[in-house]
């Protein structure tokens, strides 16, 4: 009897091994990539944020790992995003501009480039393992027809190709598009209202809600899905639900953090009640800095980091991440490890077993081995900061080497635009774009996160920091090679005046006529 | 079937530890920054016993301290009193100071001592020697003392050794003084002090005091106010090197490990849930020793001014099974710790104007603050200018605003002590919920809803003002080198000759 016993139970730990294996090796996990707009690392409450916003996000932290040394690629949205989504440095993909020396670009609905043909988005590569993917909320690739995410990998589409400006004229500037999938649905401050004078807006709500369907819908399915939630609330001009207007402490953008917090953590249930959680990995950062230039009512925080959005101090570019995939991530973990937003194409890949292409260079690093083992660490590698097309930072180790210093031009600014409000560093946060590459300014973070006080050039400390660097970026600029710029050309012709699927609507609207000039990039 | 008899037993555990008063420990850190901790948010700090207590315990996120600078601010926390009321102001005692923090105050060890508890003090005083040890801890209530009696760069320090091998101190600290003596009780054993050896003197006092006291079955209270994120910061051979952020990560991590060797203490002697451990700065960051000062976060400026960098603090209070893990955001102050030890303890206030108020419900039932302001004193208050700034609410208005040389080298220009007082009539007004950095000052045009509350705010100041009777300053009755620790104090010539290496 004892001998059946033990037989059978042998047999049974056997089949839950195999199953398991089974499973692991038919099922990757689902991948769900949160990304913010505009929100600072300073913003939540596990980063020191003192209002009470983000009781999900804590929770979500406590039971997950937590990466305080995360960057993102540039320090505005569309590169930024490019960068995600192709693993690779925007001067690499195309999404920068050379129509001045290291400007910001992105594109607003008159850039008539968007995400080059030639890249390969991580939605087409998961494609070849099964993934469902969609994306919910903003886009920032491109608004042409050929530039939208269901001509890029996507299998699903709910939200807009641009930024929620506006309200517009329709007859010099048409409202935002909306779309679902392939087709316009309506129109920002047309069919999906934005009160710009009360901070309303349901968006937020509607983008829930259509994570809630893919997911339930791919459950149902038994399909892995790839789910790319990108909300905009916390991006001016900020908005929030009506139930959560006026419910923080700081304001409409406290309002708004609430209400995304509450969403996150209403899809991490969710996956708990589906008992998913241990098949979905999850990852939240934001796309840039908080935009503190456009304080109080519509900006984050950066915490103690320099400046923020737009710049490439700390500030900038250093984003809030969370990893969170129980039983698989230990709970409470926090790894120091520099990381960015380029690995999660090479990590998602990993994740679902599929080898990264291997005909490009990618920037983004596989981090499950230090995700599933604190532990580990990963090769020596630095981050790099870029502003258009000039390389005005690097980051190794604990040193930062700027090579240009520029927030904005005194023009901007002594019109009240301040990138740096309360933080004027003396020969840092300068007005002039200034050359130091024969001098780096050298910032040792650990001791200086907020970038303040410079190494002397004298000390041996420099020095050494200094040699080490400069070979990285040698290296790195021996080998790059920059894509054609998609963002240098702008026309109004090409701005969203009918969309496809305005004829259903009624709501398409006559283009002007074809007159590109080069778009004037001011920071 | 096993279950019940556990849980019985646990019951009556449980009810054994309740009926016996909880013990205190109060850890008091130097110069450290609202934005100081892992868990406050900075990315390259290590503690993590400090985050262990957030982590389990009730994190403060607007707790304050009265004092930008020091001493005064350690009189009311041993007081729960503004420091005006006791005369302990302005700026800090000296090695050589004639006054003291009087010894008709009431410290918090002095109401517990009627409650039986055992007392003892570790680490920095900071509120006078005098003659004789006139105002040393053993003369205010504490049992047992280890530690300096005042800030440790308050001595020549260039030829002292802050890093293993043999780092020398950065900088020269006070010079033409004693070098920095180690008392017990009220003998010194040691001069100058020998700080790699430092820490692991104090953990070893702290946790013997805690299993003595334990195995007595008596409650005790242990008040550790370290020096270590104070200038010149320092580290012994377990601590230096070890984190990322340089000598101040070093010897912020060095007080962290002892507070882990105390929570080790605890649950060793089984009294950890009969433990309330609360932790708070004393001040904010003195940002002007720049990438080895502290850090103030989010917040304005720092050490010595009253903008929220220089006045608002860390704070954790823990104790497992009876505060709930999470975070509170009500008011709260150093004052208030006097009140709330006291009605833990079942002890008697003392009949004095106290400005604490009891927080327990703060603590045990994550409830709403009894405080509603917070009055912010400048370094050097006085009658005439009175208060500096008053936090009603989420509203702060400045009367007054001035930078101060411990926040130099700031890039803000509100903070160096190039920014010379300034009067603000109607005050500066700011919205510390949605603008906790204070760069948005309030505009009153038009805006009849903030008048109100300015008009609130003036109200409640000249109410608070009127009952404030200023105590006679004890800091400006001078100093006398006769009064500097001297382990030898026949010798000459002074200060030179008061050295004793060893304990």
């Amino acid at each position: 009897l004892t001998m059946r016993v033990l037989c059978t139970l042998t047999l049974s730990v056997f089949s839950v091994i195999c199953s398991s294996l089974k499973v692991k090796a038919s099922n990757p996990p689902n991948i769900i990539i949160m990304l913010m707009d505009d929100m600072g690392w300073g913003d939540l409450g596990v980063f020191g944020q003192p209002s009470k916003e983000t009781p999900n996000l804590d929770a979500m932290a406590a039971q997950g790992m937590l990466l305080p040394n995360f960057y993102t690629a540039n320090p505005l949205c569309s590169p930024s995003r490019a960068a995600l989504l192709t693993g690779r440095l925007p001067v690499r993909n195309g999404f920068y501009t050379t129509n001045g020396h290291a400007r910001n670009a992105y594109t607003p609905q008159e850039i008539v480039g968007g995400i080059s043909k030639d890249e390969i988005l991580l939605p087409q590569l998961l494609k070849k393992r099964g993934y469902i993917s969609k994306i919910v909320g903003k886009w920032h690739l491109g608004h042409r027809p050929q530039y939208l995410p269901l001509r890029n990998g996507f299998d699903q589409w709910f939200g807009a190709p641009n930024c929620h400006f506006g309200p517009y004229n329709s007859s010099v500037r048409p409202n935002i598009p909306v779309y679902n999938n392939t087709e316009m649905v309506g129109r920002y401050y047309e069919e999906f209202k934005i009160n710009k004078k009360t901070g309303e807006s349901n968006l937020t709500q509607i983008y829930l809600q259509e994570a809630f369907d893919f997911i339930l819908e791919q459950h149902a399915s038994q399909q892995p899905f790839f789910l790319y939630w990108a909300p905009d609330a916390t991006h001016a001009p900020v908005y929030a639900s009506k139930s959560f207007l006026g419910q923080s402490q700081r304001g409409r953008y406290g309002d708004a953090v609430m209400e995304l917090d509450d969403s996150i953590g209403r899809i991490l249930s969710l996956l708990r009640s589906l008992h998913i959680e241990n098949d979905t990995f999850v990852f939240f950062t934001s796309d840039n800095g908080a935009a503190v230039m456009s304080g109080p009512n519509e900006s984050g925080s950066n915490g103690p980091f320099l400046c923020g959005k737009e710049t490439t101090f700390e500030g900038g570019m250093r984003e809030p991440a969370i990893v969170w995939w129980p039983g698989h991530i230990k709970e409470g973990s926090v790894s120091y490890e520099l990381a960015s937003v380029m690995d999660l194409y090479p990590t998602s890949l990993a994740l679902a077993g599929i080898s990264p292409p291997d005909d490009r260079t990618l920037d983004g690093l596989d981090l499950t081995p230090v995700l599933l083992k604190p532990s580990h660490t990963l090769q020596i590698r630095p981050i790099f900061f870029y502003r258009g097309n000039e390389l005005m930072a690097v980051r190794l180790g604990q040193y930062k080497a700027h090579y240009w210093t520029w927030s904005n031009s005194w023009e901007e600014f002594k019109a009240g635009i301040n990138f740096c409000p309360g933080q004027e560093v003396p020969g840092v946060t300068t007005h002039n774009q200034t050359e130091h590459t024969m001098q780096p300014l050298i910032f040792h973070l650990g001791r200086d996160p907020g970038e303040k006080f410079p190494l002397s050039v004298l000390s041996n400390e420099y020095q050494d920091a200094l040699g080490r660097i400069s070979s990285v970026v040698e290296q790195h600029q021996k080998s790059l090679v920059p894509a054609a710029p998609q963002l240098n050309m702008c026309d109004l012709a090409v701005m969203n005046w009918a969309p496809e699927g305005c004829e259903k609507l009624g709501k398409c609207l006559k283009a002007p006529k074809s007159e590109p000039w080069k778009c004037d990039w001011p920071h | 079937m096993d279950y019940i008899p556990l849980s019985f037993v646990s019951i009556l555990f449980f009810c054994a530890c309740s009926a016996s008063p909880p013990n205190f420990i109060l850890l008091f850190a130097d110069d450290l920054g609202f934005g100081d901790l892992g868990c406050y948010g900075h990315p390259t700090s290590l503690t993590p016993n400090l985050d262990r207590l957030a982590a389990a315990g009730l994190r403060f996120t607007d707790f304050y301290c009265t004092s930008p600078v020091c001493t005064p601010s350690r009189a009311s926390l041993l007081t729960g009193r503004y420091q005006t009321r006791s005369g302990v102001y302005p700026g800090v005692l000296y090695p050589g100071s004639i006054g003291g923090l009087p010894l008709n105050e009431t410290t918090i060890a002095e109401v517990l001592k009627p409650q039986g508890y055992a007392t003892a003090a570790v680490g920095k005083w900071h509120l006078g020697v005098g003659a004789n040890g006139t105002y040393l801890p053993t003369r205010q209530g504490f049992d047992e003392y280890l530690g300096i009696p005042y800030s440790h760069d308050m001595g020549p320090c260039r030829n002292l050794t802050c890093f293993p091998p043999d780092v020398k101190c950065f900088g020269l600290c006070d010079v033409g003084t004693v070098t920095v003596p180690l008392m017990k009780n009220d003998a010194i054993i040691q001069q100058p002090v020998n700080f790699l050896d430092l820490e692991k003197a104090y953990s070893d006092f702290a946790t013997s005091f805690i299993i003595t006291s334990a195995t007595k079955k008596q409650p005790f209270f242990l008040y550790y106010p370290s020096h270590h994120t104070h200038y010149p910061q320092y580290a012994g051979p377990e601590a230096a090197g070890r984190t990322l952020r340089g000598p101040f990560g070093d010897s912020l991590f060095e007080f962290d490990n002892t507070i882990g060797n105390l929570l080790e203490t605890l649950e060793k002697t089984q009294i950890i849930n009969n433990t309330l451990i609360f932790f708070t700065s004393d001040n904010g960051p003195e940002l002007m020793r720049m990438s080895r000062g502290g850090n103030a976060g989010l917040l304005k400026c720092g050490k010595g001014t009253t903008y929220e960098g220089g006045m608002r603090e860390p704070a954790i209070a823990f104790w497992p099974g009876t505060i709930q893990p999470g975070v509170t955001h009500e008011m709260a102050s150093t004052l208030d710790i006097l009140p709330t030890f006291a009605s833990l303890a079942g002890a008697k206030l003392p009949t004095v104007m106290l400005d604490g108020v009891d927080m327990t419900e703060i603590l045990t039932n994550q409830g709403k603050s009894k405080r509603e302001t917070m009055m912010f004193y400048p370094t050097d208050p006085s009658e005439m200018y009175g208060l500096f700034a008053l936090r009603m609410g989420k509203y702060k208005a400045h009367f007054y605003t001035r930078g101060a040389t411990h926040s130099g080298t700031t890039p803000d220009q509100d903070c160096p002590v190039f920014a010379v007082l300034k009067a603000h009539d109607p005050p500066l007004l700011f919205d510390l919920e949605a603008d906790p950095s204070e760069h948005y000052p309030l505009t009153l045009f038009g805006r009849p809803d903030l008048q109100e509350v300015v008009d609130k705010i003036m109200k409640e100041k000249e109410k608070f003002e009127a009952t404030m009777v200023f105590g006679r300053s004890e800091i400006s009755k001078g100093t006398d080198p006769n009064l500097e620790p001297c382990c030898n104090p026949q010798c000459s010539p002074k200060p030179r000759c008061c050295q004793r290496p060893n304990p």
